[in-house]
């Protein structure tokens, strides 16, 4: 059997040592299947970015075990290094350098011949949609325009597994679709890609399986189909004539608990989850009743996270996470200077 | 399309050295590129040590009428003045090559370097490397205009290559020095920090003014200041006729104190790592 492409057994980080250590990272266990988009959510400070640099070797685990690309990243780490592709939240891009530059220069890091590294800067460049603007220095470059070219460095070498520590975080939301819809390209392509993410939506569009991570430890972990089906089934209201309210409601409780909706609409917890909204249509028609509204209210993965967690993601860099101590990765504490 | 790269399980120590070499010589070029496009980082290098030596000239000019000033130092103040510019630029550049380092590693761009399979002495040297050719372009723009200027080099034609080595090899010294403190600290600040230090060290030598003009404690920290002797050995390309010495001062002076910098830096960038 092909050994899974990301794996890690009891994976930690501490900073600092004795009662004092803080432990940024707490004995995670991951396996990412080859060609998964694995999704990594959680607030500031959870652990993802932590966990992402012991995975790309940038950061020495504490305790446990990591493989990345069947190599291990303490004692293979150069291996594994030319097996991915990384893309940094805090790794910039050097702004005095034309991203047609700073492609040639990844491909001769990365061992490409000058003809090779040439045509593969000219294709991502393309990719990217970013060969007007090769020749311009990057200092000039829209927040989106660098992190899209952030992610064509990270692919001069054509890697198996991809790391991309939250791509998409300050950028517009026309600029996170276009990431978007480059990631999903290169996962159609047998890219297997591990991504933070702060955004709950980018996590349920993106991820085939995700891991929330809290306080430095794995709170869950799967399809985020699967999470939210564990924390309740969907609820569909649908609103009919008053005087069809009563044969209505049997209708539907053949399909599940009623459950409480606003007032004119009757509430169902489909058990089967989405695929019975068509039984309970065929079975409203068949009666001959006639549906005026119809809605389906999937849980979310903030309630996942709520119940997992006991606090809500959305806002909670602000006010509803519970205290805790950020670790800052060293390029991250300072922003002045060129960039 | 398809893409030929190195295969993680066929690296030999060869191919090492080779990645080295193209790693470096691609460093080295991000550097002297990103130099060349800070202007206003790169105009201090150029216009404060030739102002200095302007001053200089204008102000101790009267030197050329002591017998033993042209006698045994230089024909004229200008002359003299020369090599103490040279060396103002090279450590003025110096520390704005380490100032670059630093910012690399608060920005992140250290860490891009990291994330990739490049070898990590090649992250030094590059940036060393990419001093040495900046130093190189500046001593032969400032030998430019100091010749126009009435300037000589005595030493003839051996005398432009000895002033030109010893200054990339002063700038590989500096650098390495610098650029230790910089992965140290890892903090542009604190380099730049540490320039006033080095200034002052360059005050405290004879690359203003002559040692044997100097009286009491400044003479004796100038006799034990070893940019005095790298000054002096360059000073004597320009007003004597080519001898060992100068080549001993203002060559092996340097590379020995590069070798001990370079080794500070790497080992700097190993416990970095190490920490990480």
């Amino acid at each position: 059997m092909t050994q899974a492409p990301i794996i890690a057994t009891g994976l930690s980080r501490y900073f600092g040592t004795g009662d004092n250590a803080i432990k940024a990272v707490d004995g995670v266990d991951l396996e990412v299947q080859q060609g998964e988009i694995f999704g990594f959510l959680g607030p500031n400070g959870a652990g993802k970015s932590t966990t992402v640099r012991m995975l790309t070797t940038l950061l020495k685990p504490t305790a446990g075990t990591a493989f990345v690309a069947g190599y291990d990243v303490v004692k293979d780490a150069d291996k594994v290094r030319r097996s991915i592709g990384v893309a940094l939240q805090d790794a910039a891009i050097d702004p005095l350098m034309t991203g047609r530059e700073l492609l040639t220069l990844q491909a001769v890091l990365y061992g490409l011949s000058k003809v090779a590294g040439k045509n593969r800067g000219e294709e991502l460049l393309e990719r990217v949609g970013l060969t007007a603007a090769a020749d311009r220095r990057v200092g000039t470059y829209s927040g989106g325009m660098r992190r899209r070219l952030d992610l064509a460095l990270s692919l001069v070498h054509e890697p198996t597994v991809l790391f991309l520590d939250e791509p998409t975080t300050g950028l517009d939301p026309m600029s996170r679709l276009t990431l978007w819809e480059e990631v999903k390209r290169l996962n159609a392509g047998g890219t297997t890609v591990l991504l933070t993410t702060q955004y709950l939506e980018e996590a349920d569009q993106l991820a085939d399986r995700i891991a929330i991570i809290d306080h430095g430890r794995i709170v869950r972990q799967g399809a985020p189909r699967e999470l939210k089906a564990m924390v309740g089934s969907p609820t569909l209201s649908i609103s009919v004539a008053s005087s069809e309210t009563d044969e209505a409601r049997a209708i539907l409780a053949r399909f599940g608990d009623l459950r409480p909706t606003s007032e004119g609409t009757l509430g169902v917890g489909l058990a089967r989850g989405a695929e019975d909204v068509a039984s309970v249509i065929r079975a409203l028609d068949e009666a001959g009743l006639k549906v005026r509204h119809l809605e389906l209210d999937e849980p979310s993965l903030d309630d996942v996270f709520a119940e997992a967690t006991g606090y809500r993601l959305e806002g909670a860099d602000a006010a509803n996470k519970p205290a805790e101590t950020e670790v800052v990765p060293e390029a991250k504490k300072s922003r002045r200077g060129r960039k | 399309m398809s893409i030929a790269i190195a295969d993680p399980k066929m690296m030999t120590s060869s191919s090492s050295g080779r990645s080295l070499f193209r790693h470096t010589f691609a460093l080295t070029r991000r550097s002297v590129v990103g130099r060349l496009r800070q202007p206003a980082v790169l105009a201090p290098a150029f216009i404060f040590p030739l102002f200095f030596a302007a001053l200089g000239s204008a102000s101790f000019n009267k030197l050329a009428g002591d017998p033993y000033f042209t006698d045994n130092i230089a024909k004229s103040f200008l002359n003299y003045a020369v090599a103490g510019a040279v060396l103002q630029g090279v450590l003025f550049g110096s520390t704005s090559a380490a100032g670059d380092l630093a910012t690399d590693i608060e920005q992140g761009f250290f860490e891009r370097l990291l994330a990739s399979p490049i070898s990590r002495t090649a992250i030094v040297l590059g940036r060393l490397a990419g001093s040495m050719v900046v130093a190189v372009v500046q001593v032969v723009i400032f030998l430019a205009i100091f010749l126009v200027a009435g300037a000589r080099v005595e030493s003839g034609p051996i005398g432009y290559l000895g002033l030109v080595g010893g200054s990339a090899l002063l700038a590989l010294a500096m650098s390495g020095l610098m650029a230790g403190l910089a992965i140290k600290s890892g903090s542009p600040e604190v380099v730049q920090g540490a320039f006033p230090l080095v200034f002052v060290l360059m005050f405290l030598s004879s690359a203003f003014f002559p040692r044997h003009y100097m009286k009491g404690w400044y003479r004796t920290v100038a006799d034990w200041n070893p940019l005095s002797h790298i000054v002096e050995g360059m000073q004597g390309f320009m007003n004597h006729d080519l001898s060992a010495s100068q080549f001993a001062k203002s060559w092996l002076l340097p590379l020995v104190i590069a070798i001990i910098s370079i080794a500070f830096a790497l080992r700097a960038l190993s416990n970095r790592l190490a920490a990480s």
